[in-house]
């Protein structure tokens, strides 16, 4: 999941003047690749549903880079160059991120003695399904098992298997296995141990937060529009069940099963999946046909 | 241009529903479900997760194309519940277990970086584990 938290990147490039000897879309292409600072882009808009007709400050940050070469030597420009502007969500969302020790960033071009670049970057949130440069993360890695109990691995040797590859750096979190243990054939991974490697726009602590969060909201979504088809034949009829996941767990069908309840809806034709369940409920019971026979059931 | 909306990959166009279920005739209690502009990421979780749900006989899932983003699952139930209550389930199931996990993990999280500003060059013991899994 972790290529699907949004993140900020530069996404639209006006070029004003480019004296330099990189294309246009050579360098707006680089420029896609700096990364931003993400921290807070929750509060910023996607593009496409913001109101306005392009971007604005509530779904773009807005950078600006102006270099002329005055000198004799050749001139670098990199990312520190870039100046925010506008108003902006918080101060340091779409920053963008400057970890090396000479607090320069990445180098964007070089620009020869009287070459001039002047450019508005749009940067906007997205994620890295549409374009790797939201990414949030540079380098995702996990693995499970470092004593290979499991046989999922078969290790290649010449002598001593043992010998010849190094342990994993995990290998001290669990038990090596004992001499002479027998295989455990029902065993499956259970702990796993993930890497995540940032480019700076969000700490890693972050981004597995972030990512959990949005495979809840994928998963509450289906909850929901799973519950919603139920509803489809009772026309307003909602249910006492509470759509969201928040109304803990089973009670979604258990109602189903109180032997005492009947729906009330249920002559009219298709009956709420947890009252057809009950015994007064469906006419049908579930076992033979599995959408209650009783009248035109939508699903 | 013809090329195709870069966000077409994830999102609905107009008048798209996320989840179709499908009664699958071929076999009792059986019901596919197509799920629109998802990927690997929800029909394989939802699909292992299915497999060790009760009353699940079977569930699959398929992507018929790379470049289709749409997954099928199919599942089969012992009768006992529908195959879409039980797909219903798994999905607040998982949402409770990624909310346990996400929990566990701001805590223990919290908690080794106490512990490192506490002792600074420690080496790390078999501190920061926890969560669910």
């Amino acid at each position: 999941m972790l290529a699907e938290i949004p993140t900020m990147a530069i996404d639209l490039v006006q070029i004003e003047d480019n004296s330099t000897v990189l294309a246009d879309e050579f360098i707006a292409h680089r420029l896609g690749m700096l990364p931003l600072n993400a921290e807070g882009v929750e509060n910023l808009f996607y593009s496409r549903d913001c109101d306005c007709d392009e971007y604005c400050d509530r779904c773009s940050v807005i950078l600006s880079l102006h270099a002329k070469c005055t000198g004799d030597e050749n001139m670098h420009v990199s990312a520190r160059d870039l100046v925010p502007s506008g108003e902006r969500i918080s101060q340091t969302l779409g920053n963008p991120i400057i970890s090396d020790p000479d607090g320069l960033g990445p180098l964007i071009l070089k620009l020869r003695p009287g070459q001039e670049i002047k450019l508005k970057c749009i940067a906007k949130k997205g994620i890295a399904k549409e374009h790797a440069k939201w990414a949030p993360s540079a380098a995702i890695g996990f693995e499970y098992d470092p004593h290979n109990k499991l046989h999922h691995l078969d290790l290649w040797y010449e002598q001593d298997a043992k010998k010849e590859w190094p342990p994993s750096e995990y290998a001290d979190w669990e038990e090596p296995p004992q001499e002479g243990e027998p295989f455990d054939y029902d065993a499956v991974p259970n702990r796993f141990y993930f890497n995540v490697e940032t480019a700076g726009a969000l700490p890693p602590d972050a981004i597995i937060t972030e990512g959990i969060k949005v495979l809840q909201i994928k998963l509450a979504q289906m909850v929901k529009d799973l519950s919603e088809g139920d509803g489809d034949g009772n026309g307003a009829y909602d249910g006492p069940r509470s759509p969201e996941f928040g109304g803990g767990g089973a009670d979604g069908w258990g109602g189903g099963q109180d032997p005492g309840f009947t729906t009330p809806y249920g002559n009219g034709g298709n009956q709420s999946a947890w009252g057809g369940a009950g015994a007064g409920g469906g006419t049908t019971p579930y076992g033979t046909t599995p959408y209650g026979g009783a009248g035109g059931s939508s699903w | 241009m013809n090329a195709p909306d870069r966000f077409e990959l994830f999102l609905l166009q107009d008048g798209e529903k996320k989840i179709t279920e499908k009664i699958f005739t071929g076999l009792s209690n059986t019901s596919d479900f197509i799920l629109l502009k998802e990927d690997h990421t929800l029909g394989n979780l939802i699909a292992e997760h299915l497999k060790q749900a009760p009353h699940v006989l079977l569930a699959a899932y398929k992507i018929a194309h790379p470049n289709v983003p749409e997954v099928m699952i199919r599942v089969q139930t012992d009768g006992t519940i529908t195959p879409r209550d039980a797909l219903r389930q798994t999905c607040q199931t998982l949402v409770q277990m990624y909310f346990a996990l996400g929990r566990e993990f701001q805590k223990e999280f919290a908690l080794r970086q106490f512990a490192d500003q506490g002792d600074q060059g420690g080496a790390g013991n078999a501190g920061g584990q926890g969560g669910p899994y």
